[in-house]
C-alpha cells in the first residue's frame, strides 16, 4: 500500500530539468536533478534554487495580533522589529514540539508565519486553538508558492530579479513585501540566501526568470537535507518533535523566561531550573561507516539514543549526524558508538554547526 | 540504458559475467542511476560463502544504504580493492572498473537462473510502469 502523495505546483518545471523525484513526508519532490554531490557544491560555491512550495504559509492580523503570537510563542513578538523575522519554536502545553516556524513582522497588527509542510493541518489547528480575540488567521498554503535562491551568489541573483528593490540592503532575516508576498533574507543551508513568497499564479514565471542568471542551477531535496545538516539546522520529525522540548534540543535562546506568560513557560522553566537529562549533539564518525536516522547511539555497548540525522558531508568530507544522548555522556570529544548494519562504528562528539560559512562582508 | 548483451542480470539489478567457474560481480547501470553518488562500498570478506539472492555486499550513496544480492552461490575468490578508496567508479564505469567481486561458482545451474540482456530490458520496463 503506498500513501498519496502530491506532485509540487512546479512539477512539469522539474521534469524538464531532469530531475529524479522523491517522497517527502506527503509530496512528490524533486531529490536532485544532476547529482546530490554536484548541487551540494553548487550551492556552496555558486548558487542554487529550490522549490520549498510544499510549505504551509499563515496569516495573522488584527488589533490584537502581537499579543496573541507572544503569547503562543516563547521568543519575543513585542520586541522584534518591523520588517523582521525570526525562528521560533511552536509548543504543546508540555513544551514539546508542535513545529518550528519563522514569523514576519510586517506590522505589530500583521504577520507572515512559515510552518513546515507536514504540519499544516495541525499547527493551524493549534493557532486556532489558542486564538483570542481581535486576532484573524488565514491559511494561505494553498495560494502561495516559495522560491529560496541560496548561496554566495544569491545576493546577486535576486538583484537581478528584483533590480529597484536594494537588496542587499536587506540584512539576515530582514524581509520586504512584494506583489502577493515578499522576499526574506533566510535559508536552510548555512549560506546567504533569499526566500522568495509569492502568489501560486506567478511561481513558473518566476522560476523561468530565475534561470536567466547563468550561475543559478536547480537543487533538489537531497542536496537541500545534506547542506542543512552540515549547519545543523534541525529538521522537523527527525532532530525534534513533540516529546523534545527546546532545552533539550540545544535551542534554549528561543525561550524568553523574561516574558511573563507563554505557553508551556512555567514547565520550561521548571525543567531547566532541574536540569535536562538528554540532550542533542552532533557527531563524526571515526570509523568508515555512515550514520543514518534510526542507527543505535551506544555508550560502552549500550544503547543510549538514536541518530535522528545522518549521513555524508560534501564539504568536510567526513560523516557525520544529529543525535540524542544521556546529559552525562553528552561532552564535546566524548566518544561513542553508532551501530551500523550491527557493527558498532566509532564516533566522536563534535561542537555544532559542522560547518561555517565564512563571512564575506 | 546500456544494457550489454554478453552479461547475465538478475532482477535485483546486479550484473554476472562467467569466466569458467568464476562469476564476476556488479550492479546495472539502471541501479547505479538509482543509487547515485556513490560515497562508501562494502563488500564480502576473501574467502567468504555466499548465497544467491542473499545480500552480499552494501552501496551508500549520499541518500541511503543499498544491499547488493549474490546473482549465484559459491565462495568470494576476488573483491575489488579500488572501490575502498574511489567508490565513485560504479557511478563511472558500472560494466568496468566499478565490478565488486568474483565467486567461485558452487552450483552450475545457478547461472542458468540468471536473467538475458533481452529478459532484464523486458523486467525493467515492467518496472518502471508500475510507478
Amino acid at each position: 500500500m503506498t500513501e498519496k502523495t502530491y506532485p509540487l505546483y512546479l512539477h512539469k518545471k522539474h521534469e524538464e530539468r531532469g530531475a529524479r523525484f522523491g517522497v517527502f513526508g506527503e509530496w512528490e519532490v524533486p531529490l536532485y536533478y544532476t547529482s546530490i554531490l554536484e548541487e551540494h557544491e553548487q550551492v556552496r560555491k555558486r548558487a542554487g534554487l529550490f522549490d520549498i512550495s510544499h510549505m504551509g504559509e499563515f496569516v495573522v492580523t488584527g488589533k490584537g495580533a502581537e499579543s496573541y503570537l507572544d503569547f503562543l510563542l516563547p521568543r519575543n513578538i513585542k520586541k522584534l522589529p518591523l520588517g523582521k523575522a525570526l525562528y521560533s519554536p511552536l509548543l504543546n502545553e508540555r513544551g514539546g514540539f508542535v513545529d518550528d516556524i519563522i514569523v514576519y513582522k510586517v506590522s505589530s497588527e500583521r504577520f507572515w508565519i512559515i510552518v513546515n509542510a507536514g504540519n499544516v493541518a495541525k499547527d493551524f489547528a493549534w493557532f486556532k486553538t489558542n486564538l483570542s480575540g481581535d486576532v484573524l488567521l488565514t491559511n494561505e498554503s494553498d495560494n502561495k508558492g516559495l522560491l529560496a535562491i541560496q548561496g554566495p551568489l544569491a545576493l546577486q541573483v535576486v538583484n537581478q530579479l528584483y533590480p529597484s528593490l536594494k537588496l542587499s540592503q536587506l540584512s539576515n532575516y530582514g524581509f520586504i513585501e512584494i506583489e502577493g508576498g515578499m522576499i526574506a533574507r533566510t535559508g536552510y543551508t548555512g549560506e546567504d540566501g533569499f526566500e522568495i513568497m509569492i502568489d501560486k499564479s506567478e511561481l513558473n514565471h518566476l522560476w523561468d526568470r530565475c534561470f536567466q542568471n547563468p550561475d543559478l542551477k536547480p537543487i533538489g531535496f537531497g542536496a537541500r537535507d545534506t547542506l542543512r545538516l552540515e549547519a545543523a539546522m534541525l529538521l522537523y520529525g527527525h532532530d525534534m518533535n513533540e516529546e523534545v522540548n527546546p532545552l533539550e534540543a540545544g535551542i534554549g535562546w528561543t525561550l524568553d523566561f523574561t516574558k511573563t506568560e507563554f505557553v508551556a513557560r512555567d514547565i520550561l522553566l521548571k525543567i531547566k531550573e532541574q536540569g535536562i537529562t538528554r540532550k542533542l549533539i552532533g557527531f563524526e564518525m571515526m570509523d568508515r561507516g555512515i550514520p543514518r536516522q534510526g542507527y543505535p547511539i551506544l555508550k560502552s555497548g549500550k544503547k543510549t539514543g538514536e541518530v535522528t540525522s545522518g549521513g555524508v558531508s560534501p564539504t568536510l568530507q567526513k560523516n557525520i549526524g544529529l543525535g540524542y544522548v544521556p546529559i552525562e555522556s553528552s561532552a564535546i570529544n566524548e566518544e561513542i558508538e553508532i551501530l551500523v548494519r550491527d557493527r558498532p562504528q566509532k564516533a566522536k562528539i563534535i561542537p555544532i554547526p559542522f560547518y561555517h560559512r565564512k563571512k564575506s562582508e | 540504458m546500456n544494457i550489454p548483451q554478453d552479461l547475465k542480470y538478475t532482477k535485483t539489478h546486479e550484473w554476472a559475467k562467467r569466466e569458467g567457474n568464476i562469476v564476476i560481480v556488479g550492479i546495472t547501470e539502471y541501479a547505479q542511476k538509482e543509487i547515485s553518488d556513490v560515497v562508501f562500498v562494502e563488500t564480502p570478506k576473501l574467502g567468504q560463502q555466499i548465497e544467491r539472492g542473499k545480500p552480499a555486499a552494501v552501496v551508500e550513496s549520499v541518500k541511503a544504504a543499498f544491499d547488493i544480492y549474490a546473482p549465484v552461490s559459491g565462495k568470494v575468490s576476488k573483491v575489488n580493492q579500488s572501490l575502498e578508496s574511489a567508490p565513485g567508479i560504479i557511478n563511472e564505469e558500472c560494466y568496468g572498473k566499478g565490478w565488486f567481486f568474483e565467486i567461485d561458482m558452487s552450483y552450475d545451474d545457478d547461472w542458468n537462473q540468471l536473467l538475458s540482456a533481452d529478459q532484464y530490458s523486458d523486467h525493467l520496463k515492467q518496472e518502471s510502469t508500475k510507478h
